[in-house]
């Protein structure tokens, strides 16, 4: 049983830690823009234009994408491996990464070993696997300048965009209103908030009501146990109790009592406090383990 | 000779930048002023016993905070890389409220509410108060954010209040702190007049039935029924209450005894320093005396007010669908504000003044330690809709 309960613990332990992992990881990227014919657009640092596709990290935590695949080939996955050691595939949460497809890798990390053009319009992106597809997009033949985004970033549909946004937010010329500010648009009073935030923190009371009412009765219930022992033994139980307290206590108690409801006790100014004074044994701060332990002299008796 | 009155100037010079660098250089009426407010607050905890725990570090922090220095020689709480800026971080990222929330949960029993739940809805009633903030905040042309961040006041809870304010309004954060602060050592002021105001003599003299003995099954039940249940309705809610319930369990268990002592002992306390000290010396007069301060404040004493009347008109209302010898003594709705345990001693006062045999304080602890959770849980939604 004990072994069992190992084994779950442990297949348990191994599930989570996956989840965990890839919760935050390369699974969360995405290709989020893709330029086919670059004329005006994007320079690359050798002043050059090319093809480019910039990849977004969806999660809230930084992404590494250093080992991660690119292709434009889904039967080639391992096309291009994105070279480990180079701090700039470092991507933190939210942010953008633009990689060159010009077929000259010796350009540096973000210059890719294929190109993109009218025949090549596929993109894919692999896990450091290199058989697990992340995500991927065939491009339509679009315009001159033009680019293929994704609206939202990383999670909204492709469209055509007449203006490029590399290596910024595709939702750039989007106008921005935060949650609160929409909230108050149909709610200038803050009416309807208060009503569905009332129900909301009423319900959660309410069930949390109905639950422990409901287990109150399931743990109040009288848990009938059969004994062995005869009626008049449990008589005699109940008889020696009462007879240890003897009656002077109850007399007492009844009387505090009395002078505590009829006020007639002594007002006390002071507060009697007993605290426990004795420390607890704790081995691990124990200094005598810190210390060397002195050699016991030996004495030999010598006939 | 010309080399002495070269001295004399060189020493002349650095005198004139050190005085140029002290306190009385630099001194304003702001300073004066909030200097003037921490000095009560001090007085208030010392002499009158509000809430000395936490008006003492607030108060001396207010000091700290008003000492008059040049700027950018790392001294200031919002200096980066000063000493306090580094323990401000804690206010500022929200670090330090589900720290307290786990000492709370350590401290707290929530046997009066197990016991008799129903009394869970008045805690739920009493959040009235923050959503009556939100709405007059909007009224006066706060933002929704701050708005939001002002309205926690009337959860009556410092922590939540710093949580939310944190997130949502952080240039309000030392304001509405000491607002919601202020109010809860002026609960045994503001409440009582409110809930005489409401109730009947009748009313008052209502017997509850004493609490029934709750098994340590149920105890243990609580915080993770309670944990479940409300995160998976309001997830944002999760650092505070989700700390709330495992600082409880660590209590309930019994188990876990060293852990739970450390939690509603040592820790506690060293975070309540440091909160308090940050927060009073978050309030620096350039930041701090604005006509918006003196928004928050007034609506701080309206949101408590609004607060004890949702709690008590909630009982009211309640004891017309209650059997005789079931009804609710409508003086415990004050405590659903989570003002734990002066706004259930104040249920207990004001019960004793009208009979002297009517103890409410177990009564009220229910709707009390339910404050706390429908706090949290009200802080979660504001930060899921306005955030």
């Amino acid at each position: 049983m004990k072994g069992k309960v190992r084994l779950f613990l442990g297949i348990a332990t191994v599930a989570f830690g996956f989840v965990s992992a890839s919760a935050q990881s390369v699974y969360d990227m995405r290709i989020n823009e893709v330029m086919l014919f670059n004329k005006t657009n994007y320079i690359d640092s050798y002043g050059e234009r090319s093809a480019w596709i910039e990849l977004v990290n969806t999660g809230y935590n930084s992404v590494n994408v250093a080992g991660c695949y690119l292709s434009n080939d889904i039967t080639n996955p391992r096309k291009y491996r994105i070279p480990s050691a180079d701090p700039i595939t470092l991507i933190s949460q939210q942010q953008f990464l633009v990689l060159f497809a010009d077929g000259k890798s010796t350009h540096g990390t973000l210059h890719l070993n294929f190109t993109l053009d009218s025949t090549n319009r596929f993109v894919a992106l692999f896990a450091p696997d290199g058989k697990t597809l992340i995500d991927s997009v065939t491009i339509p033949l679009i315009d001159v300048d033009k680019s293929y985004v994704r609206l939202p970033n990383g999670k909204g549909n492709w469209q055509v965009s007449e203006l490029a946004t590399p290596n910024s937010t595709n939702e750039l010329f989007e106008v921005h209103t935060s949650t609160g500010e929409k909230f108050v648009k149909f709610d200038p009073f803050g009416l309807i908030m208060a009503i569905t935030a009332m129900s909301v923190v009423f319900t959660a009371l309410l069930v949390l009501y109905r639950l422990f009412k409901f287990t109150a009765k399931l743990t109040q219930k009288p848990i009938r146990i059969k004994f062995s022992k005869p009626k008049h033994a449990e008589e005699e139980a109940a008889q020696q109790i009462k007879e240890e307290i003897p009656g002077e206590v109850f007399a007492a108690i009844s009387a505090a009592l009395y002078f505590y409801e009829t006020e007639k006790h002594d007002q006390e100014s002071t507060i009697l406090t007993i605290e426990r004074v004795s420390r607890r044994y704790s081995p691990w701060s124990s200094k005598i383990y810190g210390l060397r332990q002195i050699p016991e002299r030996v004495v030999v008796h010598r006939k | 000779m010309e080399q002495s009155g070269s001295f004399f100037s060189f020493l002349l010079d650095n005198l004139t930048q050190f005085l140029s660098f002290t306190g009385f250089a630099n001194f304003t009426v702001g300073h004066g002023i909030m200097i003037a407010v921490g000095l009560i607050f001090i007085y208030l905890a010392i002499a009158k016993e509000f809430e000395p725990m936490l008006l003492v570090p607030i108060g001396f922090g207010i000091i700290v905070g008003n000492i008059p220095f040049t700027p950018g020689y790392q001294i200031g709480v919002y200096e980066s890389g000063s000493v306090l800026n580094y323990l401000y971080f804690g206010v500022l990222k929200g670090l330090y409220p589900p720290l307290i929330f786990l000492g709370i949960g350590a401290m707290t029993d929530f046997s009066a509410l197990i016991s008799n739940p129903k009394l869970m809805l008045i805690g739920a009633a009493a959040q009235l108060g923050i959503f009556g903030a939100y709405m007059l905040a909007l009224l006066l042309g706060f933002s929704p954010q701050e708005a939001g961040a002002i309205g926690i006041i009337g959860g009556a809870d410092g922590p939540t209040a710093i949580f939310l304010s944190s997130k949502l309004a952080p240039d309000l954060m030392g304001a509405i702190a000491i607002s919601a602060y202020s109010y809860m050592a002026l609960v045994p002021v503001i409440q009582p007049p409110v809930m005489k105001l409401l109730t009947t003599k009748k009313e008052r003299l209502i017997r509850m039935k004493p609490p029934r003995q709750v098994t340590k099954l149920e105890k243990i039940m609580f915080p993770i029924i309670g944990m479940l249940l409300t995160t998976f309705i309001v997830p944002s809610g999760l650092p505070l209450l989700g700390m709330l319930f495992f600082g409880n369990l660590l209590k309930e268990s019994t188990v876990t005894k060293r852990l739970a002592d450390t939690a509603k002992g040592p820790l506690i306390d060293i975070v309540t320093i440091l909160i308090g000290l940050t927060v009073g010396a978050s309030t620096q007069a350039t930041t701090f005396l604005t006509p918006k301060s003196v928004g928050i404040f007034a609506l701080g004493a309206a949101s408590f007010v609004v607060a004890t009347f949702g709690g008590v008109m909630f009982v009211k209302i309640l004891n017309f669908f209650l059997k005789e010898g079931n009804k609710i003594n409508p003086l415990i709705g004050n405590a659903g504000v989570s003002a734990v345990p002066d706004s259930a001693r104040v249920s207990q006062v004001v019960g004793l003044e009208y009979d002297k045999t009517n103890h409410l304080l177990m009564h009220a602890m229910g709707p009390n330690v339910a404050g706390v959770i429908g706090s949290a849980v009200a802080a979660g939604i504001l930060l899921s809709f306005l955030a």
